[in-house]
């Protein structure tokens, strides 16, 4: 996938770079609202990862120029801000997702899947991961195209787990990827533990493989191997 | 007490001295004056007996009058000369009583050298009761007098003091979130114009003081996320390297845990801020129930988990006229402590009627003073992971809306019981 990332802060541009890019994306950066706008309209992009506060200009505004323009691709606001005005004009405007700062990049991750998935056209609402297949239109997992039956959580589990494979998950991000950053608790990690247990167990009971790696008291890791 | 009837009180006060003073001195001055009269008159008569005793040698006839009588001696001899006036009272049978009287005395002596006395008596009470009189008159002007100064005092007093009372009207209606001036109009006396600008100036600072904070909130949590959303992507990036061993990954797992609750930290301060500078004024009718219900889904799992039993007991809707937000907030923190402190196979209990929110729970015993719970940064050394700032921002909450909210500990069960206004016949919004 294409990316815009448009971040005032050159640090936390760079990371999302390079993070990104290590999941496969090609990844351009704009630090100011002017250059988001300049290359937004020369180049075509999947998905544009916007700031919200800019030092030459809101955020928002992208959104109305690209939407002006007609130009296609996901937008996921990024901001400081959590006040529930932007969010909501934000979305209202045209973007596609939101997410506060800061954020796990496991989250992102989930979040630019997510987005393309739902811009992507017909029929790519599939995702295959060797044995496992995911409908993510009617939300069913077949393994071995035998249907695989998860509860929400597990479902949502997996599709995290398969956005970010590869990837150290840490738990606390599982935790606020199923709940939400609301509920912290410690006890919550617990209660990681028991949805990744039983979405393993049903896996391998139909006959798929064990992907996910424990990594004792950090997180989990979704290998292909 | 009020300036007008202060300063009616003590222009009464001064008003009864300075009456009483001149009353007593024109009493004075119209007694000296009638003696002076009567004085005269004695002496005139006198004369003119000493008169007649000297160029005829006899004593005049006297009409004798009631009050009024005159005794004269010859002598055949020479005496001293003596003058007096003085008063006396004598004693009258008819009426038994002693009457004031003024006299005259006075022995002389002929050119013949024979001496004479000539006492002469007038009597003072009808001289008196002109007093008397004169005394009366003046108390009934005096004190009308009196009357018609303090209504004028007064009416002049509260025509003068309107514009005070206008702008301390206006000045109280003062409110530190609309942005409109506060608009004290104008007088003609300067005194006032002077307090009028001085309450226009101190509005002024504080609504700017007051905009700077909420600016100042704002920008500081936006200043302080960016580095903490720095952070916590340069240690996602740390921990995705390949050939990390044991320790690092432990490493990195500390600094990610410490930036979740630096930035937990700055959330909820900034939650309190916002809520102390009413920044979540809009409010409508929410149903405490509902939200309560809401909120237990996303506490169902950990609960099971926990083996933790609820048990509901709903009376009522809970209606409250509050900011939506703000009420989600403060039931789910509660929640959230009531999930978080529990026991594992411990119990939950919702009480909800007209008036109460109860919500009782098992838990470890108390640590801390239960009053303390509601203070920032006060927890139970049970739980090193919490911020801190749960029950504070529930009492922040409570507290803007005149809820009234108490904790209790007993036999490690935990009773948090929210008292709250209800609005009767309320349109529900939900």
């Amino acid at each position: 996938m294409k990316l815009l990332i448009v971040e005032d802060d050159r640090s936390l541009s760079r990371s999302i770079n390079d993070y990104l890019k290590m999941e496969g994306h090609i990844c351009e950066a704009a630090l100011t609202l002017n250059e988001a706008v300049q290359k937004a309209d020369v180049n075509k992009y999947d998905c544009v990862i916007l700031d919200i506060g800019l030092p030459d200009g809101n955020g928002l505004d992208l959104i109305r120029e690209m939407k002006s323009k007609r130009l296609t691709g996901g937008i996921l606001i990024l901001s400081a801000k959590s006040s529930l005005d932007d969010k909501l004009i934000g979305l209202k405007i045209g973007a596609d997702d939101y997410l506060t700062k800061p954020f796990h990049f496991a989250e992102l991750s989930a979040r630019i899947n997510s987005i393309q998935r739902r811009n992507n056209y017909l029929g790519m609402n599939e995702i295959t991961f060797n044995e496992i297949r995911i409908n993510t239109e009617d939300n069913q997992v077949y393994v071995h195209d035998k249907l695989l039956i998860l509860t929400k959580k597990e479902y949502d589990l997996l599709l995290f787990f398969i956005a970010n494979r590869n990837r150290i998950i840490t738990k606390e991000s599982i935790v606020e990827h199923l709940w939400g950053d609301n509920v912290i608790l410690t006890d919550s990690f617990d209660f990681v533990y028991t949805h990744v247990k039983n979405l393993r167990k049903k896996i391998v009971a139909s006959e798929g493989r064990n992907y996910i790696k424990c990594i004792y008291g950090f997180g989990y890791k979704f290998i292909d191997s | 007490m009020k300036l007008l009837t202060k300063s009616t009180f003590y222009f009464l006060i001064l008003y009864v001295l300075a009456m009483v003073a001149g009353a007593a001195l024109l009493y004075l001055t119209i007694k000296k004056v009638i003696y002076k009269q009567i004085d005269n008159s004695l002496i005139t008569e006198k004369t003119i007996i000493e008169d007649q005793i000297e160029q005829t040698d006899t004593i005049p006839d006297f009409e004798a009058t009631f009050g009024h009588q005159i005794e004269v001696k010859l002598l055949n001899y020479p005496i001293r000369n003596i003058q007096s006036i003085k008063d006396t009272d004598i004693y009258d049978s008819k009426s038994d009583a002693f009457i004031p009287f003024r006299y005259i005395y006075s022995a002389g002596n002929t050119i013949q050298k024979k001496g004479f006395i000539i006492t002469i008596f007038q009597i003072l009470s009808e001289k008196n009761e002109l007093l008397q009189d004169i005394g009366i008159y003046m108390l009934i002007l005096f004190f009308s007098l009196l009357l018609i100064s303090i209504l004028i005092n007064y009416l002049i007093a509260r025509k003068l003091w309107r514009p005070f009372y206008n702008s301390v009207k206006i000045a109280g209606r003062f409110d530190i979130q609309s942005d409109k001036p506060l608009e004290l109009p104008e007088t003609d006396i300067k005194e006032f114009d002077q307090l009028n600008r001085v309450f226009d100036n101190m509005t002024r600072k504080m609504r700017d003081d007051y905009l700077n904070l909420k600016e100042f909130s704002e920008n500081a949590s936006h200043e302080i996320q960016t580095p903490l959303a720095v952070i916590r992507s340069k240690t996602d990036l740390l921990m995705q390297q390949r050939n990390l061993n044991k320790e690092s990954l432990s490493l990195i797992k500390s600094i990610n845990e410490s930036t979740t609750k630096l930035f937990k930290l700055n959330q909820g301060l900034l939650l309190i801020s916002k809520i102390e500078n009413q920044v979540f004024h809009e409010k409508k009718i929410v149903s405490l129930k509902q939200i309560t219900f809401n909120g237990l889904d996303s506490y169902k799992e950990i609960m099971q988990l926990k083996k933790i039993t609820l048990e509901m007991d709903v009376h009522d809707e809970a209606l409250v006229e509050m900011n939506d937000v703000l009420a989600e907030i403060m039931i789910s923190n509660l929640l959230s402590n009531a999930v978080r402190f529990n026991i594992d196979g411990g119990f939950i209990k919702c009480h909800i009627d007209k008036m109460f929110f109860i919500m009782t729970n098992s838990g470890l015993p108390l640590t801390i003073n239960p009053e303390d719970l509601f203070k920032r940064f006060h927890k139970s050394s049970n739980n090193p992971q919490s911020v801190g700032l749960g029950l504070s921002i529930v009492k922040e909450i409570t507290e803007s809306y005149g809820m009234h909210i108490t904790y209790i500990c007993r036999n490690a069960i935990h009773e948090i019981r929210l008292r709250y206004h209800i609005k009767e016949n309320s349109p529900r919004s939900f």
